[in-house]
């Protein structure tokens, strides 16, 4: 019954917290986003903020504009003052129609902007009328629109001539509304429905035909969209921000545990992240020789040692255990072998001998160590450390077969009689190391 | 003293060399230079006080970039470019005791003023209608091989399928006596080697001798289909081919026994595979396999939700056996695999503030229960050792700049560790910036509770970027780090960056 009870609260939890994603943003309320989510861009998230303010800044539009009656009740259709959208083939193109094609219809004269005229017996003759916050006291002068252009490369006519699609399929359903504001503009989730995501090479925009006769898919490749740098990567800092990629591209949200999540993307797909970093930035870290304080937090020199005993893999990947690790614990006396003079008044590492090696094995004997996380042992320990008990031979071993005092425990691992023979064959070294040629134990995987 | 001071008059001739170049009217192709001095000041003991490290790094990088060699930069056509990098990683706090054979100090492969060449190759693109490409030189290769890098060639061909063919062969880089500007840190795990120039055979017998170039090769091949999925299958090969010493006793009076021909280091293959949707999530997976231990030695899966345009939720688990070097005993000690389950969520509240969550279970796996054993011996039994982790992480982003939270926890059987760091980024102008970190960890070592510790530290720094017109993305900083716990006292270290890019 209480299992029922606790698995309704789960499900009443979940329900809920998948209610509050969906809800509408916070944000909505301070007026940002007031358009109905069926007539946004296809593409938009139902709570994003509207397009990335890095790729499409922010914009000023003071003005009054009724799309809805524009289109829909008085017939103009889209191009009839966006006409620009057929011919522009640069997305720093300004498609906003000029004051004067509204001028037929409202009974104003825009072709001198010093001098506006207009019909100040008609209401919809007067600058108030589409300029807001124009004051009257101070004629002629109205609140400058501006609209910086997007950093990206864009050809409207290859898409609207081209491709003949309609305004709706990147902008939404403007003629549903007054002012179309920055949230019209499109979402990169829904350019990728046709400009297919996949591989990052860069000779896929040539291989991206799907037959004969059949129009080739638009690359996806990022530069086609995105610009570029003299080196060929994608610009990604500008002046209203620095670009990152949307959590749904290729799984890379650089969110803020991006670090540790980044191997399955560069490790499935290294071009991709090619596009914007130079390997310079990825050795910063992985052939690095500088503490990234990304990577490790403050005072890591005193805790490292419970890191790597705890989460060894992760060390592996940017610190050569043998080279970087044992030479720095040689030096400091740690290390078990290394410079004689390093281990004077050297207290014990590890638990006492009687515990750790000689005893028997208690829960603080080092096989147990040595099982569950290897790598930290072979970052103090070079294998003349392990062979000392372990070799079977080996004039300075203590191995039974001299008469050692080693615990006579095989250390190898569950399954390894089936993999010897192959292992011999392909490096006798480490079999050699520890056993003689006449081993009969050796012998076994000859 | 001289190998330094030579390596130092080597890099000098070079930027002096660079800085002529670019001095030279612009061409069709363009450069880029860039340097970075990192300056790092503090000291370290053992556990036990004595001896003490004073770390004295300077480390400079030198990079220099040439693209569209070619000419006239065409999107779709054909690229040529080149890029190098250059590295300078001296410490001068290095006794000179711990670089003199046979002194007490002496730690084999210890270098005061190392430089290696990161990385230098010729790179071709869209080559033959944009089918082929190519890299020539030293270059890295990422892939589910991990991160890794050699000197040679690797050819990519594209073909009509959306498949792109690559192959590549060489030289793996490494450290140690090889002629040549090489690092360690992309050779297997679990062996030493280096130069034993001047060494006897019996001193030092696991610094292992390293004077042949290691010959590698390997073949992937990357494909996408449905326009959501995206694959790579890898196969990597690395052979050791010096004489290598097989004695680790040799200095105790043990036989000197050498092992001679060629022999695997490492022989890999990978696959990994993304599929995602921009409408509903992504899944990723990938497995190695090791043909050396002929064990699946990693494989990952995970899987992401895309609930709305602010959140994110996902799950992934991952299982990673460590290998090693075919010269490695380890490999043959390696028992278990490290497994890790985790659940996360990514919040993006607003376009100024963030906050991820990420925790879950790791595991690691005995043969027999350490708790028990004593009693009864059973090493059939496979145990699992069970560790809890969490990971936070959170941002806000306001006008002149940011606070950041990045904090977490691991807690199991062999104690634990929990913390966290604030940090604040302020713009003062457009030239000035300044940092301040606070953190506060605390940790305990389940084996050696005198290592348990609460610390305390704080970051204060401040950086100058000076004008466009000057250097371009160039910033001066310092740093001042104080850290404070039972074990160290005070531990303070000072850090001067210096980053200048030049474009032409």
């Amino acid at each position: 019954m209480k299992s029922r009870v606790d698995l309704l609260l789960l499900i009443t939890l979940l329900s809920a917290f998948v209610a509050w994603c969906s809800s509408p943003p916070a944000w909505a309320a301070d007026g940002v986003a007031t358009v109905a989510q069926a007539l946004r861009p296809p593409g938009a998230f139902a709570d994003d903020e509207g397009p990335s303010p890095v790729v499409f800044p922010e914009q000023a539009l003071p003005l009054r504009f009724n799309h809805q009656k524009h289109v829909k009740q008085l017939g103009v259709s889209c191009t009839t003052c966006h006409d620009a959208a057929k011919t522009s083939q640069k997305a720093a193109d300004s498609l906003l129609p000029p004051a004067t094609r509204c001028d037929g219809c409202h009974g104003t004269n825009h072709r001198n902007l010093a001098a506006v005229t207009t019909d100040e017996a008609r209401p919809l003759g007067q600058c108030a009328f589409c300029h807001s916050g124009y004051d009257p006291a101070r004629p002629n002068i109205v609140a400058r629109v501006f609209v910086p252009k997007p950093n990206l490369r864009f050809n409207h006519q290859k898409h609207v001539v081209g491709a003949r699609m309609s305004c709706a399929r990147c902008h939404g359903k403007v003629e549903e509304l007054t002012l179309a504001t920055r949230d019209q503009l499109p979402r990169m989730r829904e350019c990728v429905t046709c400009h297919e995501l996949g591989s990052s090479d860069a000779g896929r925009s040539k291989t991206a035909a799907l037959g004969a006769g059949k129009r080739r898919k638009p690359s996806g490749a990022c530069p086609t969209c995105h610009l570029t740098e003299a080196n060929g990567l994608l610009t990604t800092t500008f002046s209203s921000g620095k670009m990152l990629p949307p959590p749904w591209l290729n799984d890379a949200g650089h969110g803020s545990d991006f670090l540790q999540r980044h191997k399955r993307v560069a490790g499935d797909d290294s071009k991709f992240c090619a596009s914007c970093h130079q390997e310079r930035f990825c050795v910063g870290c992985h052939d690095g020789n500088v503490r990234p304080r990304q990577i490790h937090p403050n005072d890591f020199l005193s805790q490292h040692p419970m890191a790597a005993r705890q989460n060894n893999p992760r060390c592996v990947s940017c610190h050569q255990q043998q080279s970087f690790c044992l030479t720095c614990h040689q030096r400091a006396g740690v290390a078990m072998s290394g410079p004689v003079g390093n281990f004077a008044n050297r207290g014990r590492f590890h638990p006492p001998k009687s515990i750790w090696t000689d005893g028997a094995r208690g829960p603080a004997h080092h096989a147990w160590e040595a099982q569950r996380n290897l790598n930290a042992c072979v970052s103090c320990h070079q294998e003349r450390d392990c062979a000392t008990c372990h070799a079977t031979r080996s004039v300075g071993g203590m191995g039974p077969n001299l008469g050692g005092v080693g615990q006579g425990v095989n250390p190898h691992p569950p399954g390894f009689g089936s993999r010897c023979q192959q292992a011999l064959r392909q490096n006798a070294r480490p079999c050699l190391t520890c056993h003689l040629q006449s081993d009969p134990e050796l012998l076994k995987c000859r | 003293m001289r190998a330094w001071a030579s390596n130092l008059w080597l890099l000098g001739a070079v930027v002096g060399a660079l800085s002529l170049g670019v001095a030279k009217p612009a061409r069709a192709y363009e450069t880029e230079i860039d340097a970075s001095l990192t300056a790092q000041y503090y000291a370290l003991s053992s556990p036990w006080g004595d001896p003490q490290l004073r770390v004295r790094r300077y480390t400079e990088t030198l990079g220099l970039a040439v693209w569209n060699i070619q000419g006239q930069d065409d999107p779709r056509g054909p690229r040529l470019s080149f890029q190098s990098r250059l590295r300078l990683d001296a410490d001068f706090g290095q006794s000179s005791a711990e670089r003199a054979l046979r002194s007490p100090s002496y730690t084999p492969g210890l270098e005061q003023a190392p430089l290696d060449l990161m990385y230098a190759y010729l790179e071709g693109q869209r080559y033959l209608n944009g089918y082929l490409g190519f890299r020539l030189g030293r270059q890295y290769v990422f892939d589910t091989l991990g991160f890794w890098s050699f000197d040679g060639g690797l050819v990519t061909l594209s073909t009509p399928l959306n498949l792109v063919f690559e192959a590549y062969a060489g030289f793996e880089q490494r450290g140690g006596g090889i002629p040549y500007f090489g690092t360690r840190r992309f050779e297997s795990q679990g062996v030493y080697r280096g130069d034993r120039y001047g060494y006897d055979a019996a001193y030092y017998p696991l610094f292992l001798d390293e004077s042949r170039l290691a010959p590698a090769a390997g073949v992937a091949v990357e494909g996408s289909a449905l326009g959501f999925i995206h694959t790579r299958l890898s196969y990597r090969k690395v052979i050791n081919r010096d004489r290598v010493n097989i004695s680790p006793f040799r200095d105790l009076g043990d036989g000197q026994y050498f092992l001679s021909g060629d022999r695997t280091s490492s022989e890999r293959i990978g696959y990994s595979l993304r599929a995602d949707s921009p409408r509903i999530g992504a899944l990723n997976g990938s497995v190695v396999y090791d043909f050396y231990n002929q064990i699946f030695s990693e494989y990952a899966a995970s899987a992401n939700a895309y609930l709305s345009s602010r959140f994110t939720v996902g799950a992934s688990f991952e299982r990673y056996t460590p290998t090693f070097d075919g010269d490695s005993i380890f490999n043959w000690f390696s028992h278990s695999p490290t497994t890790s389950a985790l659940g996360r969520a990514d919040a993006r509240f607003s376009r100024r503030f963030s906050a991820t969550l990420s925790g879950g279970v790791r595991w690691f796996e005995t043969q027999g229960d350490p708790s028990s054993y004593l009693e009864q011996p059973d090493a059939s039994k496979t145990t699992r050792l069970y560790d809890l982790s969490l990971d936070a992480g959170a941002r806000y982003d306001y006008g002149a700049g940011s606070f950041a939270l990045r904090g977490g926890g691991e807690t199991g059987q062999r104690g634990h560790r929990l913390g966290g760091d604030v940090t604040g980024r302020r713009r003062f102008s457009a030239r000035y910036d300044g940092l301040c970190t606070l953190s506060l960890w605390d940790w305990s070592d389940g084996l050696r509770h005198d290592r348990d510790a609460t610390s305390f530290g704080y970051v204060l720094g401040g950086g100058l970027t000076p004008g466009p017109s000057f250097f371009m993305r160039s910033r001066l900083g310092v740093e001042l780090e104080h850290q404070m716990n039972r074990l160290v006292g005070q531990r303070f270290r000072a850090m001067l960056t210096l980053d200048l890019t030049v474009l032409k």
